[in-house]
């Protein structure tokens, strides 16, 4: 495949590229599904403290606006790294990628900060029932957005080196929807369990 | 199929993009909005119980469909219909694990754990206490 950037591609190509889009339209749901368990076992568990602190207590939520507002602008540098690939500008699509992954690992070393208080101060996931069921379901979506990151870099490494080939163009627009579909999730996590946990103690 | 418009064509992007930028921008600052807004309606405690629940639910909804149209593109492009059937058969699943959970479970608190004057009433009438 030499100099795809120029190159027509013949209508199977295109069937191919978006059956693989839609197929990955369907994993996605199927994680949907697999986090709507973790915020059911959460919002079972949510009450559950054993005598230990209610979520009220123990989140700060000025600090958890701060990592909501570095996903969602990650999310924004991500939509911002496909219309520069549109344009075909390989150095400028890198560039906003490069703040997307700096932008995502901030929010995990922020969480992982958060988490490091909480174990610290003797509320670690063994405490209840609720922090049990809280640093599952926090945690779970931390992870998908490490995994996100290692994704992006081996972006970063596959479009400096070869361009903006079909195969590259097809693994930017995958990681484009896992990545906005991470600051779904997170929405509702910052929703049901930060906001929700702080209004009713 | 060119490299140009090649979210376009797997369907990843809406046939005519030519405001998909501003789509972008868009979804960006409404989401941004939606969420300072929930955040101070809660640390401000502007409105009364009930309706700052009700307000923040709309909001986060609010958020959500905005970044599922202008981030995710859901409801345009190529295979558009097909996502939108897999997404609604998702939250369907999606509301009987939660709505089932929560009812199940509710259940099964109350009748795990009977108060006090349940138990002695029930000392009472059946052992005879």
């Amino acid at each position: 495949m030499t100099n795809e950037t120029l190159a027509q591609f013949p209508e199977e190509a295109k069937n191919e590229d978006s059956a693989v889009v839609f197929g990955f339209w369907m994993y996605l749901m199927g994680d949907f599904i697999l986090f709507a368990g973790l915020f059911a076992t959460y919002a079972v568990l949510r009450n559950n403290t054993f005598g230990g602190p209610a979520g009220s207590a123990i989140f700060n939520l000025p600090f958890v606006l701060i990592e909501t507002l570095v996903l969602l602008t990650s999310s924004f540098t991500c939509g911002l790294s496909l219309l520069a690939a549109r344009k075909g500008e390989a150095r400028r699509v890198v560039g906003w990628l490069i703040a997307t992954v700096v932008l995502g690992l901030s929010f995990a070393a922020l969480e992982i900060s958060e988490f490091t208080r909480l174990v610290m101060a003797g509320n670690g996931p063994q405490r209840s029932g609720f922090l049990s069921a809280y640093f599952t379901l926090v945690e779970v979506h931390g992870l998908h957005v490490l995994i996100g990151c290692l994704w992006v870099v081996a972006l970063i490494v596959a479009i400096s080196i070869r361009g903006l080939t079909r195969s590259n163009m097809r693994k930017l627009a995958l990681w484009s929807l896992f990545w906005h579909f991470l600051e779904i999730v997170w929405i509702f996590i910052f929703v049901i369990v930060y906001l929700l946990g702080v209004m009713y103690p | 199929m060119n490299m140009n418009n090649y979210f376009e064509e797997i369907g990843l992007w809406p046939r005519d993009s030519n405001n998909i930028a501003s789509r972008y921008v868009l979804g960006f600052v409404i989401s941004l909005l939606c969420t300072l807004g929930a955040y101070f309606l809660v640390m401000g405690h502007v409105f009364s119980a009930d309706l700052l629940l009700a307000s923040v639910i709309v909001i986060a909804l609010v958020q959500v469909i905005v970044q599922l149209e202008f981030f995710l593109h859901l409801g345009t492009g190529l295979s558009a219909r097909a996502r939108l059937i897999a997404f609604g058969v998702a939250i369907f699943i999606i509301g009987i694990l939660v709505a089932g959970s929560l009812w199940i479970m509710y259940n099964l608190n109350q009748r795990m754990m009977p108060s006090m004057e349940q138990m002695e009433q029930y000392m009472n009438d059946q052992v005879g206490f």
